[in-house]
């Protein structure tokens, strides 16, 4: 069913402060660009451990250790890639419902 | 205001010595301790080659209290490429290294710096014909440099 409430998105990386931050604003332009109201903030997956976002975006490394964080984990290789990432959010966004 | 550092045709056998180089043009340009090259090794030994965050680009650094005196931003270009082990983005050839005083000062830097990157200013920094330019590209992406 649609979400009836702002996308909470967690990007992660290592430190927590400067590849997260990175993909935070691609994370925030792709979202953007497919018209979802979401509030994207970005931390260290060991942090991350204690959220509970709708959504998780991070590499690979560190997304592995994290699978079940969210109903939606994203991995991505290259994170100034906005358009890459925008794809893989429209499907599996519209998967969980979220997006019509 | 953001310290800008270049440095051009360094010379590493490994990510360790191209890490170590780009975290030392920004000890050199006074916005980080002595030690943050160490550190910023120590990020990637305990974290993963993660930094590499797209292809050939390395986003180098480490936390505010390992030496970051000042915000920072600096390019380090290579002599030659080297490998950091990422599964997509290998072989390395350019490096950004910031440094930054506490956990937020850095932020409006680092977005502008995403935003120029996704201008293409990694191919700006490529085809610099030295450092003098590296640095002057790198400046017109920092508004505030």
């Amino acid at each position: 069913m649609a979400l009836d409430r702002r996308l909470e998105v967690l990007a992660v990386c290592g430190v927590g402060m400067g590849s997260s931050l990175m993909l935070k604003m691609t994370a925030e332009d792709a979202l953007g660009a497919l018209g979802v109201d979401a509030r994207v903030e970005n931390t260290d997956v060991s942090s991350a451990r204690g959220m509970s976002p709708d959504v998780v975006i991070g590499q690979g490394m560190h997304t592995g250790e994290i699978a079940d964080l969210a109903p939606v984990v994203i991995t991505i290789s290259d994170f100034l890639d906005k358009d890459g990432l925008a794809a893989q959010l429209r499907e599996r966004l519209t998967e969980q419902g979220w997006l019509p | 205001m953001t310290v800008i550092a270049a440095d051009d045709g360094v010379a590493a056998r490994d990510w360790r010595e191209a890490v170590r180089a780009a975290a030392s043009a920004l000890v050199g340009a006074g916005a980080a301790g002595e030690g943050y090259p160490d550190a910023c090794e120590r990020v990637v030994e305990e974290n993963g080659p993660y930094i590499v965050l797209t292809k050939g680009l390395a986003l180098v650094h480490a936390r505010p209290e390992d030496g970051g005196l000042a915000v920072g931003v600096g390019v380090t270009r290579l002599a030659a490429p080297v490998e950091f082990g990422h599964p997509d983005n290998d072989p390395v050839d350019l490096l950004l290294a910031f440094c930054t005083p506490d956990p937020d000062a850095h932020v409006g830097t680092l977005a502008a710096l995403a935003r120029s990157l996704s201008g293409g200013l990694a191919d700006r920094l490529r085809g610099a014909p030295g450092r003098e330019e590296l640095a002057g590209a790198l400046k017109e992406a920092v508004p505030d440099a």
